[in-house]
């Protein structure tokens, strides 16, 4: 019962045994995940999302934010200045906004990106509101301030983007500080530290979110404080970090077990020196999987908090929607479920695209990331190696 | 008796949490200003000062003599005293379930769902409502087990095949998936087909799925299943004995109101389980691989145990072990979702209390004793989940 | 060489007969049916039981192809004790796992070869399960598995499995379930393979018969009067004779001391461990349906033997059996809901416990009630190990594969599982393949040995002829490493080089990197075995016997 693959395997033995070239460690692990990863049909599918988002993110940071405080896009009619080959039209300040074709865009908490290099090729003086293809498509006009979904989308990648690292990376630093010194030094240290872990881990995290975010909001401290956004990333930070100082404390516990840190320790290393070369290096691999599993979900958070009532948006503009996938999600469900009450059955048209793509391209992100962080977690994993 | 040792250990070990929890509360609570908590206990003077200083009674035109009403408030809520004073007053009064009044301003009262008015004690409030809370957490906590413990043995026994790859979707989606859009869609996809196919002409009925809510304000009688409300029902709520709807109308002997409330409930109880089986369903099915993996299988396989025995029994009750610690950690994952479901789905809750109260007016009664409440649930879980561990892994229970 | 051990003073000269082990009927399918006789003293042409033919198992992995049984080949007769000696890594338990298909599939797979059990071909079937696709590029292949056929073929070997062919693991630690007791998984074992035979014992038994009463009292005097553990054996041999059942002499035996010795009344305790051969409606009706699941069992072995001896399928008898145990379920089922399972199964579960407790006690240990009460993690290694030994011997089996059970315990307790392995061997005739890295081991055990080296036989030899004279260079540098007590000065040797990767094996003769006496040939070909003396057979270019015929 002799296979084919006899003859493959008698021309490779033809080769002598032993010595060959070494590869450098580092690369050979990386391309051995890699090589994982790739077999992993979702984990590349999730990876190629993600590039292709960060890309959008990227291009949009090339729009143009407008500099003044009230902008609107418009048609070419009825604005009373209009920027020649431009849509940009400007308005005195407090007046609405004068038809179905005209927008208000909020201002970006004051943050300036570099100005465009290639302007919107999407021309939007020919739609009105309505049931429309992507391009126009406009929430709710009684609502006081809207703006171009396709717009809001655009700038929505990069906040959500930015407000997700921000948030997952200020978190996962600190966290793994605590975790790594707990693990390390042990003792009494390792357990007030786990303790306060555990304090902080019992609270239900969006629960703690709301009461954090509240009382900032209203205390005299932080009220009147313009980035609204900055709020939004202490609140989540403060916590997020016990997720991480969890994993990171569980894993140099092991860590500190291998036989190679004994050996280091034989040969005489130091404490330092064993800490950075040995044990931080070690550690970090299940921090980076829960990093990228959280950039996926902090954003859905977000929408959680926007719907649960929460205005997350810089205070100087005046009750419109920031352009961030998870608000405008939230902004856009809430209604729903008046209508279902008040609605007489076939009568109300339901503007499903204004969740729907915000929401979907939520979904796209998680479960991208997740996707990716599962295939890493399956590649990085010693016993599910195949 | 290695059991119960093991048992109060752990508890002993949840006391500084239970402390921890408090403690933080306490914080946030003393970051509030002084205004916002003086407005909420005490009503707001005639003449509408609600500061620090008010004008002088002697003479109108000055404004910076102190504001009796503020005196008395601060006096009263203790607000001066040195913080550990404050510390320890706040500690009682948490474990003696003294945990302050409703919101005097409160908008609650404009919905008809709630009987108390501002004023009332918070934890009246909270009790009104846990019970519909703790029913919905029953349905999910159900679903939860029924659909992640016997899916994720198949995914780890079948592995990469069509059914391993259908749950991994499923649980990919759960992570993806926000309560909020879940909840709403799926309400609208089951509203929309119900009102369709039974040709009601308005979708109250179907869209109303709060217990309290169509019995307090119902328009029509065909809401009720049979056409006529129960006479129990129509003079007294609270005279039902146990306070949870399900059991009262079962104990009342209205069957089909029982089953309609049930219904009801599982709508939002596979959006609140949907999220905590994504992250329970890949646990127990990593875990399952691993002790798949341990040697053990190997001997049952080599003592020639039939294959479905080997997976089921010898390893899948190993893996239970981990996975039940695990439940106890996703609890307070798990009951994240309420307040968003709850609100979706209109459903009394404390969820939904919560997420009413956060918003202008601010009570902070309210909020912090149901995020006291769900902190208290959470450690009970784990204390529960203790206990089973500890029956269920001989290694523990003998020593 | 090695010096005999002291006579062993842990087998006590009370020990019971190991009737407990032995089946009482004829066995069904998979045991060795004749009587188990004493090994044969010669190199008698007995019964072939299990015949292995250039077994090829490779793993294929990230690294490339690992090729860690290249061609094995070894036969194994009725009641010998084959030991397979080499370094580790050599393969040896590779082969043990090879012969019951225990290889876990991705990341290995046999993919040659022929094992012949009884005549029955285990790996019948294998090539069907996947195909291979080497990668361009690298020394990777690319496997297509085909799930569907992989399970059947593990479903088949259950056949084999346990009642054919025992295996005991290396780790005796980790080998038990840790959740389950010692008599759950002692008992398991007995009802899969001797579920028949305990079924109608417990329906055979005669709970009422009135000479008890009398042997009863035989029993409790004698054990008040202190008279030595012989005699109390035998009246409670005679008690299980009244009763009709083995296991009420057991449970007997030992609650009669236990009652004794805590000061209560034996007599009602002995009357109330009749209660479980009283056997209510429900539980009568429930151990019948047990039985008759296990007759329909026994009867699908035989079916999966007859496919693995001349792959014929008759799939009406398959679809019958299938229809008849789910009828038998479904019948079953009411028992379910009358009698609450646990109720119905109780009797089972204590006729089980007290036969697990005699089988312990036929391992000659000192206390099995409380052993088969423990979980594996309060016992020792050494105690884990025998109970894994009573576990494969009570099902009966032709062959024990024995993969290096004493490495991981400490010599004394080596020498006490030796003595006991080779005790049994005596009294139940089992032919056992003994895998170990310790030569003084195998001159202990075993009868003939293979010497292994990177996935190739390069030895096989009656004991004492290897011993005396080792053929293969290998054999030669293995014999002359062993430390020499009687030489304090002599350098120790050593065989120069290390043990080669298996990924890209040296060409030809696998040993010839490290061979004092390597020719040209030897790394172009790989040497035939060939016969160079009574059952000795090498694989190697210096000697040019007969080529071995296989």
């Amino acid at each position: 019962m002799e296979s084919t693959l006899t003859a493959t395997t008698e021309e490779t033995t033809a080769t002598t045994p032993g010595r060959g070239r070494r590869p450098n460690p580092h690369v050979a692990q990386f391309l051995r995940t890699f090589y994982y990863l790739r077999r992993n049909g979702l984990a590349m599918f999730g990876l190629g999302v993600i590039i292709a988002l960060i890309l959008i993110a990227l291009y949009a940071l090339t729009l143009p934010i407008p500099t003044q405080s009230l902008a609107f896009y418009c048609s070419t009619n009825g604005a009373s200045t209009c920027v020649p080959g431009t849509p940009i039209c400007t308005y005195p300040q407090g007046v609405t906004a004068p038809g179905p074709n005209c927008y208000q865009t909020p201002v970006a908490g004051g943050v300036s990106f570099f100005p465009s290099i290639i302007p919107p090729t999407f021309d939007l003086s020919h739609f009105s509101g309505g049931p429309l293809p992507l391009g126009s498509l406009t929430i709710d006009p009684s609502h006081n301030a809207f703006f171009n979904l396709y717009d809001g989308m655009l700038r929505g990648s990069d906040w959500s983007l930015i407000i997700s690292l921000s948030i997952v990376l200020t978190g996962a630093a600190i966290g793994a500080i605590v975790g790594a010194v707990a693990g390390t030094f042990g003792g009494l240290i390792d357990e007030v530290l786990m303790r306060l872990v555990d304090i902080f881990l019992s609270i239900p995290a969006i629960l703690f979110v709301i009461v954090i975010i509240a009382v900032l909001q209203v205390s005299p401290v932080f009220g009147t404080f313009d980035a609204r956004i900055g709020l939004l990333v202490i609140g989540f930070v403060v916590v997020w970090w016990p997720f991480y100082a969890r994993i990171v404390r569980g894993q140099v516990l092991v860590v500190r077990e291998q036989k190679y840190v004994e050996a280091a320790r034989a040969c005489g290393a130091g404490r330092g020196r064993i800490i950075l070369r040995h044990i931080l290096p070690n550690s970090v691999y299940p921090v980076f999987i829960q990093v990228s599993l959280d950039v996926g979900t902090i954003p859905l958070f977000v929408g959680t908090l926007v719907f649960l009532g929460f205005a997350v948006i810089p205070t100087s503009v005046g009750s419109g929607i920031f352009p961030e996938w998870g608000s405008i999600t939230a902004v856009a469900v809430t209604p729903l479920i008046g209508l279902l009450t008040t609605c007489q059955f076939g009568q109300c048209i339901i503007p499903w695209w204004q969740f729907f793509f915000p929401g979907f391209a939520l979904f796209m992100f998680a479960i991208s990331v997740n996707f990716l962080s599962d295939g890493l977690r399956d590649a990085l994993d010693p016993r599910l190696r195949r | 008796m290695q059991m119960w040792v093991y048992i109060v250990r752990r508890t002993l070990l949840l006391i500084p949490i239970i402390i921890g929890v408090m403690t933080i509360t306490f914080i946030l609570i003393s970051a509030l200003p002084t205004g916002l908590r003086c407005v909420s206990y005490f009503p707001i003077p005639r003449s509408g000062d609600i500061g620090p200083t008010g004008p002088c009674p002697g003479n109108p035109t000055q404004s910076n003599c102190p504001n009796p009403w503020w005196t008395h408030c601060v006096s009263v809520l203790g607000l001066n005293n040195p913080v550990p004073l404050q510390w320890a007053t706040y500690m009682y009064n948490s474990l003696t379930f003294n945990w302050g009044t409703v919101n005097l301003n409160s908008y609650l009262s404009t919905h008809t769902e709630y009987t108390f008015m501002g004023g009332e004690p918070v934890t009246s409030a909270l009790a009104q409502v846990l019970p519909y809370t703790l029913e919905l957490a029953t349905i999910s906590l159900l679903l939860i087990l029924v659909v992640s413990i016997p899916l994720g043995n198949l995914s780890a026994a079948n592995r990469n095949r069509p059914i391993d790859q259908a749950s991994r979707v499923m649980s990919f989606s759960g992570y993806a998936l926000a309560p909020f859009l879940l909840g709403s869609l799926l309400l609208m996809a089951f509203v929309i087909l119900i009102g369709a196919s039974n040709g009601w002409h308005s979708l109250t009925c179907a869209a109303s799925p709060t217990y309290l809510e169509f019995y307090h304000s119902w328009p029509a009688n065909q809401c009720f299943p049979g056409g006529n409300p129960p006479s129990w029902l129509a003079n007294n709520i609270v005279s039902s004995p146990t306070g949870f709807p399900t059991v009262d109308a079962a104990y009342h002997g209205q069957w089909a109101i029982a089953a309609d409330t049930l219904i009801r409930l599982i709508l939002p109880a596979f959006v609140i389980a949907y999220g905590s089986i994504a992250g329970l369903l890949r646990y127990v099915r990593n875990s399952m691989l691993e002790v798949m993996n341990l040697d053990f299988v190997r001997t049952a396989r080599a003592k020639g145990v039939p294959e479905a025995i080997v997976i089921n029994r010898h390893a899948g009750r190993n893996s239970l072990n981990v996975t039940i610690t695990v439940l106890g950690l996703t609890f307070a994952t798990f009951i994240s979702g309420f307040p968003v479901t709850e609100t979706v789905f209109g459903l009394t809750g404390v969820g939904r209390l919560l997420a009413l109260s956060i918003n202008i007016p601010f009570d902070y009664g309210i909020v912090f004793g149901s995020v006291l409440l769900f902190t208290y649930l959470v450690v009970a879980a784990n204390i529960i989940v203790d206990v089973l561990y500890a029956y269920l892994d001989p290694r523990v229970r003998l020593g | 060489m090695a010096t005999a051990l002291p006579t062993p003073t842990t087998f006590s000269p009370d020990a019971p007969s190991l009737s407990s082990i032995l089946p009482e009927t004829t066995p069904g399918v998979g045991a060795a049916g004749t009587s188990p006789g004493p090994s044969a003293a010669g190199p008698a042409k007995q019964a072939v039981v299990l015949d292995v033919r250039n077994l090829k198992t490779y793993f294929y992995t990230y690294d490339g192809v690992v090729k860690a049984l290249d061609g094995v080949s070894f036969k194994i007769r009725r009641g010998e004790t084959v030991g397979m000696v080499g370094e580790t890594g050599c393969g040896k338990s590779v082969t043990a796992f090879s012969v019951t298909r225990l290889i876990s599939d991705p990341p290995g797979r046999i993919v040659g070869g022929t094992i012949l059990y009884r005549g029955a071909n285990v790996l019948r079937g294998i090539d069907l399960e996947a195909k291979f696709k080497p990668m361009k590029g690298s020394n990777r292949v690319k496997v297509r598995r085909s799930f569907r056929r992989v399970k059947a073929n593990q479903e088949r070997m259950m056949a084999v499995r346990g009642g054919g062919i025992g295996m005991i693991f290396q780790e005796p630690t980790s080998a038990m379930n840790p959740i389950f007791s010692v008599s759950n998984q002692l008992g398991e074992a007995l009802l899969l393979h001797r579920g028949d035979e305990i079924i109608d014992a417990m329906l055979r038994a005669t709970p009422h018969a009135p000479e008890r009463r009398a042997v009863f009292e035989e029993l409790v005097e004698a054990v008040r009067s202190g008279q030595p553990t012989e005699t109390v054996r035998a009246i409670a041999k005679k008690v299980g004779d009244v009763l009709h059942s083995p296991s009420m002499a057991t449970q007997a035996f030992y609650t009669t001391r236990e009652a004794i010795a805590s000061g209560r009344d034996p007599l009602p305790v002995l009357e109330r461990n009749l209660r479980r051969l009283r056997l209510g409606r429900v539980q009568r009706s429930y151990l019948i349906q047990q039985r008759r699941l296990i007759a329909l069992q026994n009867e699908l072995k035989v079916s999966y033997m007859q496919e693995m001896r001349d792959g014929t399928f008759d799939h009406g008898e398959r679809r019958s059996i299938r229809r008849r145990r789910l009828a038998t379920r479904y019948r079953g089922g009411w028992l379910q809901i009358r009698g609450i399972r646990r109720h119905a199964r109780r009797p089972l579960d204590e006729e089980t416990f007290w036969r697990s407790v005699g089988l312990l006690e036929g391992i000659a240990i000192a206390n099995p009630v409380q052993v088969a009460r423990s979980y594996p993690h309060e016992l020792s290694g050494g105690m884990i190990q025998r109970v894994m030994i009573a576990m494969a011997l009570s099902a009966n089996p032709d062959i024990l594969l024995a993969d290096e059970p004493t490495t991981a315990l400490d010599v004394t307790i080596q020498a006490q599982i030796l003595e006991l392995m080779r005790d049994l061997k005596e009294r139940v005739g089992t032919a056992t393949l003994f895998i170990t890295h310790d030569l003084a081991v195998i001159a202990e055990v075993a009868e003939r040995v293979c010497v292994m080296y990177a996935g190739q036989v390069v030895e096989t030899a009656p004991v004492r002829d290897l011993f005396r004279q080792p053929l293969h260079p290998y054999s030669q540098g293995l014999l002359a490493s062993i430390p020499r007590v009687d030489q304090p000065d002599k350098q120790l040797s050593s065989i120069k080089g290390s043990v080669p990767n298996l990924i890209t094996p040296p060409t030809g003769c696998r040993f010839h990197p490290r061979c004092a006496y390597a020719m040209p040939i030897c790394r172009e070909q790989r040497p035939p075995t060939t016969v160079e003396g009574v059952e000795h057979t090498v694989a190697c270019f210096l000697y040019k016997g007969q080529v071995a015929v296989e």
